[in-house]
């Protein structure tokens, strides 16, 4: 209901106490701890606290056991169940016990198992390059490397598959070389040569002309054979070095949920450095300042108390903007997120949470009005909320959506849509009952079978246009209301009365010349001799008195621009509607068979979950627009920026020590 | 045969049914067909980097996918109501038949040019996921803004097809 009331912390407290203080006040979860002005940091010689390298310390480790987690998760069968819950921890106990400490070396041994088991897949790769290019040569019984003797060359090597031999191997006896071929395949010709030293020159030289590559085994003293036993040697001692490594990271899988503690533990000690970063200090005495709700402050005084520090609890002054944080009822307080898409209130204005929550229910339930997807939303979302325990956050945004259910059952009821037209679908052309027989419940406007409890909306549009805009003029009215109820907490009662009461009077007068045309004249006229006569007040030149007064009428064109706005809710809820129709005709286009009841499972997976995402996010963004242009624009005092405490870490784990 | 004539055996009730039919799944199918390519393209620079986000990527790139099931929906509609399903087609007069021909027409144009604009919001979306990973939801709405006039188009078309 409304912006909750903040209070001014100030501790001062020993430097060496200061990391157990920043620990504790992380816990009490409602602490946010200010930037210290860079100015006053000059101004009275103070100094910030140096932790940058404790930083990046933890965020290499943070970063390491995240990788270790990752690793190890795959070898742990971890009996979850469909629902995980988080690990509930003492860390102190866990620390004592020497779990943390155990933790940390299991994430080494893994970090550097992974690391070796990455060198092995190199080495593999080398011993495997080394069996493939010794292999061509297991006919030569030579060390791969040798060169030749004292006064001969030896070239071995490689000649492309499509060279003549007669031709070449007779240019090369001119030159004074004997060849011996040892393979000859698609590859090449593999082939060694020999030749007198002073005829080596002529030689290599022919033998580049023919495309000869020279085998690159420089120093090997052995032979192929003996080269490719070594490597199938190593490479033998190398998988069995990585199963063994692989069995240890199994063994080591065991720990991951030590490992994850570790990590939230890591990443609470990193929160807590980032809040070091932000204070300044003296030699001994650090400065803390920050912002706590009014109504913890005796939670946060009790643990001051007992702390060794000097504390200050005062009102926000001066310039000071303090961080917004809304208080709702339990249901408004799940619509908090909606408004904080758009933007929070600004410190001490209205809180418009709990008017818009209402609203929000009702326009999503007439724009995506169906029992059928009702049911399906609170049932996902509120299951979602019970079973898959998720964090605060999404907690609020499922609970929104389950709450905006039930609203699409009530209007779902009364313009009787379950799944599109399913009943009626079914009974037409599954049960084939004639036309005459099937219901007709509607209140009014029905020209034809129905199963609605008010009206069908494809049956009467025009009811259903004037119910949109009847709720937008309802939605517009109260929007107005608020801005008047803000303008008279402030003290402008005149402005609200003339500006806003005007209006009303206004719409009263054109509503009143449909029924009673001469009263509705009368006090349609006085409402715009109202306006022209009041809206230029705050001009001083005549002219623009008047000038400004005649403007002020132009606002009943942006009013009614609003209004029609409001038709959104006739197109979007009448989408879902036949789009829903469009896949039972589908579905129940078999009839009373067996293939008949296959194909309406099918649609029924396929189309009917489809139309129900494609149409939640339609009416969640139509919604959410109606609110944030239609209404906030004629109040809203936007732009505070959310109260964001310093909390622990949870992404694992749950301290059970609060 | 004067070429009159060829026309009034070329274009008959049925056909120009089928031709309306046939534009609201081509059009609309090709328009989401190049949104969710546009999108595909952006996301797997991101997926590059992390492939963690895998998820959120394929949300936005589902969204300009919609288009052609709209398409196909009033297509589907179309031919249900000329009762080529059912196995007994009825014989629609040339004034029929263009009354289907333009009942396709809106989710035919609409649906193309929406989903390949959308596809570009969507794309921009997920520079904005591979920024501000938590702002997606943003991306999201924007691009369902879009949407919208998709859905208009396709109430128009399947109301005209529905009530005809």
């Amino acid at each position: 209901m409304s912006v909750s009331r903040m209070k001014r912390l100030t501790v001062f407290a020993h430097k060496e106490r200061l990391d157990e203080l920043v620990r504790r006040l992380i816990k009490l979860r409602c602490v946010e701890i200010s930037q210290h002005e860079e100015h006053s940091i000059e101004e009275l010689s103070l100094a910030r606290i140096n932790c940058d390298a404790r930083r990046l310390e933890l965020e290499s480790d943070i970063s390491d056991i995240g990788r270790a987690i990752n690793l190890l998760d795959p070898f742990v069968k971890r009996s979850k169940g469909l629902f995980p819950q988080k690990t509930e921890v003492d860390t102190e106990a866990f620390v004592k016990k020497g779990h943390a400490e155990r933790s940390r070396r299991t994430v080494k041994e893994a970090l550097s198992a992974e690391d070796r088991l990455n060198a092995i897949k190199a080495e593999r790769a080398k011993c495997e390059a080394d069996i493939a290019a010794a292999e061509p040569y297991v006919e030569y019984d030579m060390p791969l490397g040798f060169s030749g003797t004292d006064s001969s060359d030896c070239f071995l090597g490689v000649l492309p598959p499509a060279t003549d031999l007669d031709v070449c191997g007779k240019a090369l006896y001119k030159e004074g070389a004997i060849a011996q071929i040892l393979r000859s395949d698609k590859n090449g010709i593999y082939a060694v040569f020999f030749c007198h030293k002073s005829d080596s020159a002529g030689v290599s030289a022919l033998l580049s002309s023919y495309g000869f590559l020279r085998a690159s085994f420089a120093g090997s003293e052995m032979t192929a054979t003996e080269c490719i036993g070594d490597a199938r040697k190593r490479l033998k001692s190398l998988s069995a070095e990585s199963e063994t490594l692989k069995a240890r990271l199994v063994e080591l899988a065991k720990r991951v949920d030590a490992l994850e503690v570790l990590y939230d533990m890591e990443a609470t000690e990193l929160v807590s450095v980032e809040q070091k970063l932000k204070l300044a200090a003296t030699d001994s005495v650090a400065v803390i300042k920050g912002w706590i709700p009014a109504r913890r402050e005796a939670a946060v005084e009790g643990f001051l108390e007992g702390f060794e520090c000097a504390y200050e609890i005062s009102e926000p002054e001066g310039e000071e903007i303090p961080p917004i944080l809304l208080e709702n009822n339990g249901f408004a307080t799940n619509f908090e997120w909606v408004l904080g898409m758009y933007s929070y209130p600004l410190y001490g204005r209205f809180d418009p949470t709990f008017i818009m929550s209402i609203f929000y229910f009702i326009i999503f339930g007439i724009m995506f009005a169906d029992a059928g997807y009702g049911i399906i939303l609170v049932l996902a979302c509120f299951g979602a909320v019970k079973f898959l325990h998720p964090a605060e956050g999404m907690q609020r945004f499922l609970k929104m959506f389950g709450y905006c259910g039930f609203s699409c059952i009530i209007f779902g009821v009364l313009f009787g849509a379950y799944f599109g037209d399913l009943p009626l679908a079914i009974m037409r052309n599954m049960m084939g009952i004639p036309e005459e027989q099937l219901p007709n419940l509607a209140l009014m406007g029905a020209t034809g079978a129905n199963v609605a409890l008010l009206f069908d909306p494809l049956q009467n549009p025009m009811g259903f246009l004037l119910l949109s805009l009847g709720v937008g003029a309802v939605h517009l009215i109260a929007g107005m209301a608020v801005q008047f109820y803000v303008l008279c907490k402030d003290g402008h009662v005149l402005d609200a009365i003339l500006d806003i009461g005007a209006y009303w009077l206004l719409f009263g007068g054109i509503s009143l010349l449909l029924f009673m045309p001469s009263v509705g004249l009368w006090v349609t006229l006085a409402a715009v001799a109202v306006i022209v006569l009041t809206h230029g007040r705050s001009e001083k030149n005549i002219v623009m008195k008047l000038l400004k007064g005649l403007l002020g009428l132009y606002d009943l064109i942006n009013y009614a621009a609003d209004l029609l706005s409001y038709s959104r809710i006739l197109a979007l809820g009448l989408a879902a509607g036949i789009i829903g129709q469009v896949v039972n005709i589908l579905g129940t286009m078999g009839g009373a068979t067996v293939f008949g009841f296959i194909a309406l499972v099918v649609a029924f997976a396929v189309g009917h979950l489809l139309n129900l995402a494609i149409n939640v996010l339609g009416t969640f963004v139509h919604t959410s627009r109606l609110q944030y242009i239609e209404f906030f624009g004629k109040f809203y005092e936007d732009g505070g920026i959310p109260f964001e405490p310093a909390v622990p870490s949870e992404k694992f784990s749950q301290e059970i020590n609060q | 045969m004067s070429f009159s004539e060829f026309l009034s055996i070329i274009f008959t009730g049925n056909t120009l049914a089928l031709i309306g039919a046939a534009l609201a799944v081509i059009l609309s199918g090709m328009g989401s067909a190049r949104g969710v390519g546009l999108v595909g393209e952006a996301a797997s620079g991101l997926l590059a980097e992390d492939p963690s986000k895998f998820g959120k990527t394929l949300i936005l790139q589902a969204l300009p996918g919609t288009q052609g099931i709209y398409g196909l929906i009033t297509a589907f509609l179309i031919i249900f109501k000329m009762g080529i399903l059912s196995g007994a087609p009825a014989t629609l007069t040339v004034a029929q038949g263009m009354y289907y021909l333009l009942a396709g027409l809106p989710i035919a144009i609409v649906g193309y040019y929406s989903a390949i604009k959308q596809g570009r919001v969507a794309a921009a979306g997920i520079s904005l996921l591979a920024k501000r990973p938590k702002e997606v939801g943003k991306a999201i709405t924007s691009a369902a803004l879009v949407e919208t006039y998709a859905i208009f188009a396709v109430l128009v078309s399947l109301l005209m097809v529905l009530f005809a």
